[in-house]
């Protein structure tokens, strides 16, 4: 349904939504329009874009997810979304920005919903005002999602010469209509109008002056990710994070603890891939370098986004472009691609090939109260392993938790109240349910922390999260088991109910390797699994050792000997990316294949369900596809883990 | 900021040069690279002045009708070959050459510098023979072109305009001059003018028991002064100190007094910019706690000492300041309010002034300056083979007072660090993100060291953000003898690992 809208009762129609809810409207001059409340002035009606996208309404800057408190020696914890959550319209919004709504919708609501997205969401109704002029970064038409609102918009406004159209798209959009119904006249020539509209927008579309051919850019991608110029064309980036801070599709985000006495909270600030510190390791490793990252940003928009959502990742707003300092744009690297991918000798990477149409995973994420919300749970023993490794014994102070849990995943994330959170491997089987352990290496503040609790000490538990290792596929088969370090703590889950089903497997190898002896761990455990038959430990170290009857070198040089029946043996590794190609480079030469060779990647996941973006390696997050991968796959993923 | 506009020249066309020990991000945008030694910058410029005036490139008319002393300089620089320089700078003569060219060749050529020119025992001279070289070359008055000095503050143009200086009153007019404490006198009243000290000359006041008491605003000279034991111990030393400050900042450890600032979300006011415009600022937030905007606090003290008048607001201090600032006469909250406008402003009528030295410079004639090359205070030796420079990075500020207190911006450098050349590195047989210690004749630090080629082979970087990596424990005491500034561009450093 088409309604008409006088030019002149616009601001009258903007004063009777302002008595219903908080009503912001274009405010400012030129590049520096801004959303502000309406305060009876006429709003701005010329300008491009707003200088900021509607983003910051749905997903704040900065916003608390839970609070705590110490009581009585345990937390009280509460959440915090939907915390001082008012209603408002937001009038004057662009295509660009609403397709923004559309696709964070799908992100932050599709699975594992984000509750203080849901909750901001629910609050907003959005009006979109039509393009009628394009400026010269501005590229939505050829992203196929503008210069009109498609989608996003609870009510959109198209100017003609003698009126507004007015077209609502959702309940919320029909709530305005009603609240306006003394300037709002259903529009007599409902088809012509149409037709009217659809000419307005060609003629808008025919006037941009950006034009491209976007319909084969995943695959010119998928051929360019090696190409020279990437190092000329994003080289000057200086990490401001200026680009992701203004696009409308960045959904990224950090938690920091705010502690005061004896409560604090957990607040997240938006974050950016473009920071150096985004995917930098303890240890100061980083997988993505300073050309990488800013390539990444191009892949995520233009490629992994789509690939995994099937939505548009970058909505053409160009407001990136405008906004580095360094001049680095994404139309200059569009342009560079498509040349580039022209090449005779351009070829699809494998790495670059991904057909990912977006699965929900068969494991549901549990959710107590809130997807970022943690459930209390208590030390009832620890155990040191090696000199920085211990094992935690944990159990929920809500009993009911555990009788409703249900097995399965591959990681939780524990939670230090006022230090932080680390994801843990789950080392246990699904047999233990009144308890959970996990085995903690000291490396940062949190596990720091936790090697300084005792017994009786509460920490917080979300999870399980992640896929698991195929337990029930396997069977039948021989199984390797590679694990270097802590390594072997996460593979633990998987050992713990093969030997619970001895009889299902066949031929079984441990490999253990370290350092120095006093590095390797669950040695209690290997001594039990060795003295069951058709069960071999093996050790190996770096340093030659007295205490333990353990192979001074690598593991590699035990393989050939092991006596597996290599074509249906299956091998289960963990340890650093580089150590995983090693060993899987001689298993495979051995006849095994690389899909038969398991691994876990566990790289910077942090909230767990797919939204933190920390451990998105292209279109996969590790915390929810992954961590475990065979080999094949891992070799088809970008190589930034 | 400024980079983005050089950005945009360049891709109007225009020639880029950088000199610099390190490889900044945009020397990778530059037409010529210079690799410069630390200390060098006289030789480098001198040679300049020498290829230009030796191949006829410079502007005789501007030099003939706006500058004094040229030939003087030209006699000065007349062995200053680019073969001379190289010796000295390590720049490839041929480089040195076509910075020259290119240089005199632009119709408008602009020399952007920081404190690479002028933390140096010859900091004023390098200052000067800059002058020089867009003095010859006719680079000054007219849009594109001049001698710009890029503020590492939002309002350090503004503190130094309005006489946050030892030797003048605001208006940069002469604190002996018995006129200036004549007009002043009449709107303050009796008080006490002479030449002060500068800030390293304080702490050697104090150290001598002739300075009682300090007063400290929005400075951190804890971290960022040279031969920082000296600094903690006159701190100590100080019968009184006052620090006035938005964070309680490593200085202000050593306080009797701790003054809460509000920073500038929290109020109204002006600030001054490197392009000497003066523009408002307008409150955001209300002061935190206790704090109070910088200019009410000195109000509230001065009436406290029993000065008579009072400031209502920011406003009025700027009424005071037309009527004592020649420059900012005509610089009132009514004609700021939107872009603002540049000093000389001398009344209301007038537009504000975009170029300095139009037609005419202040003094009448450019004069050019005689600045024979000196070596730098330190030189690298046996024990002390490296030659340390210090600087910034992108995500923090200064003494990190604020920066470090941002998450965000305190991950990306989350501590100090030290930049090694590959080469240097491999000598020493160290690797990337190793702890190392790093010795002066003053002291030692610990840093982790970053192995890079982004820095020239046996000069080391460091900056001097980091509290737990002191960098000026092992800066000199070497200062230029005019402005007093240290030099914290040459020091010589020993690395081991710790």
């Amino acid at each position: 349904m088409i309604y008409k809208l006088s030019k002149d009762n616009l601001n009258n129609l903007l004063g009777v939504w302002n008595k219903q809810q908080q009503l912001l409207v274009p405010y400012g001059q030129k590049d520096n329009v801004m959303l502000l409340p309406w305060n009876g002035d006429e709003p701005q009606l010329d300008y491009i874009n707003l200088a900021l996208p509607v983003k910051e309404f749905l997903f704040e800057q900065k916003e608390a997810l839970f609070s705590w408190e110490k009581k009585d020696g345990t937390f009280e914890v509460n959440n915090e979304a939907g915390t001082g959550v008012e209603k408002k319209i937001l009038f004057g919004i662009r295509a660009c920005d609403t397709y923004g709504v559309f696709y964070t919708d799908r992100f932050y609501l599709g699975e594992f919903e984000d509750t203080n997205y849901r909750a901001r969401r629910d609050a907003t109704t959005v009006v979109a005002l039509n393009c009628l002029t394009s400026g010269k970064n501005c590229f939505c038409s050829s992203q196929g999602v503008g210069p009109f609102s498609k989608a996003g918009h609870d009510l959109v406004l198209t100017e003609l010469e003698d009126c507004y159209l007015v077209e609502s798209a959702t309940d919320k959009g029909d709530r305005l209509i009603a609240w306006g119904h003394d300037y709002l006249r259903r529009h007599e020539a409902q088809a012509l109008s149409a037709e009217k509209k659809d000419e307005l927008e060609q003629k808008v579309k025919e006037g941009f002056q950006v034009q491209l051919d976007l319909s084969n850019i995943g695959e010119e991608l998928s051929k360019t990710f090696d190409a020279d110029f990437w190092e000329e064309e994003a080289h000057a980036c200086i990490s401001c994070t200026g680009c992701t801070s203004v696009c409308p599709t960045c959904t990224c985000f950090n938690v920091v603890e705010e502690v005061e006495g004896d409560a604090g909270r957990r607040v997240r600030y938006w974050d950016s891939c473009q920071s150096a510190h985004f995917t930098r390791n303890a240890g100061d490793h980083n997988p993505r370098s300073n050309v990488s990252r800013a390539r990444y940003r191009i892949y995520d928009k233009l490629k992994y986004i789509e690939e995994r959502f099937g939505y548009k990742g970058c909505t053409g707003c160009g407001r990136c472009i405008a906004t580095c300092p360094t001049n680095i744009s994404i139309l200059k690297i569009i342009e560079r691609i498509q040349e580039a991918a022209k090449k005779p000798d351009a070829k699809l990477l494998v790495s670059q090939i991904t057909e990912i149409a977006y699965q929900r995973p068969e494991n549901d994420i549990a959710m107590h109260k809130s997807l970022y919300m943690p459930d209390v749970a208590t030390i009832t023993k620890m155990v040191d392993e090696t000199p920085d490794i211990k094992r935690f014994f944990l159990e929920y102070d809500d009993k009911e938790l555990h009788k409703n849990f249900k097995f399965k995943g591959q990681f939780f994330e524990i939670s230090v109240f006022g230090v932080g959170e680390v994801a843990i491997s789950i080392p246990f089987g699904p047999s233990q349910r009144d308890h959970f352990d996990f085995c903690i290496k000291k490396v940062g503040s949190v596990t720091e922390k936790l090697h300084a609790m005792q017994p009786g000490d509460k920490v917080g538990l979300r999870g399980p999260f992640g896929k698991s290792f195929p337990y029930e596929e396997i069977k039948g088969r021989d199984i390797l088991v590679v694990g270097s370090g802590v390594g072997l703590a996460p593979v633990r889950t998987m050992i713990v109910q093969i030997m619970e089903n001895r009889e299902e497997f066949g031929k079984i190898v441990i490999m253990a390797s370290a350092l120095h002896d006093y590095g390797l761990v669950l040695t209690d455990d290997l001594e039990e699994w060795s003295k069951i038959p058709g069960v071999v430990v093996k050790y190996s170290l770096k340093y030659p050792s007295d205490e333990i009857d353990a192979y001074t070198g690598y593991i590699n040089d035990l393989l050939p000997d092991l006596g597996l029946a290599w074509q249906n043996t299956t091998a289960v590794i963990c340890a650093s990316p580089r150590r995983i190609k090693k060993v899987s480079k001689d298993l495979l030469a051995l006849g095994m294949k690389g899909t038969d060779i398991l691994t876990t990647l566990e790289t910077h996941m942090r909230c767990g369900s797919g939204k933190c973006g920390h451990c998105k390696v292209g279109s996969h997050y590790m915390c929810v596809d992954g961590p475990v991968y065979n080999y094949e796959e891992m070799l088809n993923m970008p190589p930034e883990f | 900021m400024v980079a983005t506009r050089v950005f945009e020249a360049k891709e109007k066309g225009a020639s880029l040069y950088v000199v610099d020990p390190r490889r900044i991000r945009l020397a990778e945008f530059a037409d010529e690279y210079a690799e410069i030694e630390p200390g060098t910058n006289l030789a480098f410029v001198n040679a300049l002045i020498h290829i230009i005036i030796e191949e006829d490139l410079y502007d005789h008319k501007f030099v003939a009708e706006r500058v004094e002393n040229f030939e003087a300089v030209k006699e000065s620089v007349k062995d200053c070959t680019a073969k001379w320089a190289e010796e000295i700078t390590n720049i490839p003569a041929e480089t040195i050459e076509n910075i020259a060219r290119g240089f005199a060749g632009a119709d408008k050529g602009s020399v952007l510098y920081a404190m690479g020119i002028t933390q140096h025992k010859t900091g004023t001279k390098n200052v000067a023979s800059l002058a020089n070289l867009v003095m010859i070359t006719g680079n000054v008055g007219r849009e594109g072109t001049g001698l710009n000095p890029l503020r590492g503050q939002n309002n350090v143009q503004g503190a130094c305009d309005l006489g946050a200086l030892p030797n003048v009153l605001p208006g940069y007019q002469k604190a002996v001059d018995p006129a200036t404490k004549e007009k002043y006198g009449k709107v303050w009243g009796d008080f006490s003018c002479f030449d002060g000290n500068k800030i390293p000359e304080m702490f050697d006041r104090i150290d001598e028991g002739k300075m009682k008491a300090l007063y400290v605003m929005g400075e951190n000279p804890v971290l960022s002064d040279p031969d920082q034991q000296h600094v903690m111990h006159c701190l100590e030393k100080v019968d009184f100190m006052v620090v006035q400050d938005i964070f309680l900042s490593e200085t202000a450890q050593y306080a009797d007094v701790v003054l809460p600032g509000a920073s500038f979300l929290e109020k109204d006011g002006s600030f001054t910019n490197t392009e000497r415009r003066a523009q408002l600022i307008h409150k955001a937030l209300e002061p935190i706690g206790e704090s109070k905007p910088d200019w009410l606090i000195l109000a509230e003290l001065m009436q406290m000492f029993g000065y008579e008048g009072s400031y209502e607001n920011p406003s009025a201090v700027m009424d005071e300041i037309n009527t004592l600032v020649p420059q900012y006469g005509g610089i009132t909250y009514e004609r700021i309010q939107d872009v603002g406008l540049q000093w000389p402003c001398p009344n209301l009528d007038h537009p504000g002034t975009q170029y300095l030295h139009k037609d005419k410079f202040i003094r009448g004639k450019g004069l050019m300056t005689v600045t024979p090359y000196e070596e730098p205070g330190e030189q690298a030796d046996e024990e002390y083979p490296l030659i340390m420079t210090t600087g910034r990075v992108h995500h923090h500020y200064h003494t990190g007072t604020m920066t470090r207190e941002v998450w965000t911006l305190d991950r990306e450098y989350p501590g100090g660090f030290v930049e090694i050349n590959k080469a240097d590195a491999e000598k020493m047989g160290l690797w990337d993100h190793q702890m190392v210690k790093i010795s002066s004749r003053r002291g030692s630090i610990t840093a982790k060291a970053v192995i890079t080629d982004n820095i020239k082979e046996g000069v080391v970087f460091m900056s001097f953000h980091f509290a737990e990596s002191p960098v000026n424990k092992l800066t000199s005491q070497v200062v230029d003898p005019v402005t007093k500034i240290p030099e914290y561009k040459v020091t010589a450093v020993r690395i081991e690992v710790a």
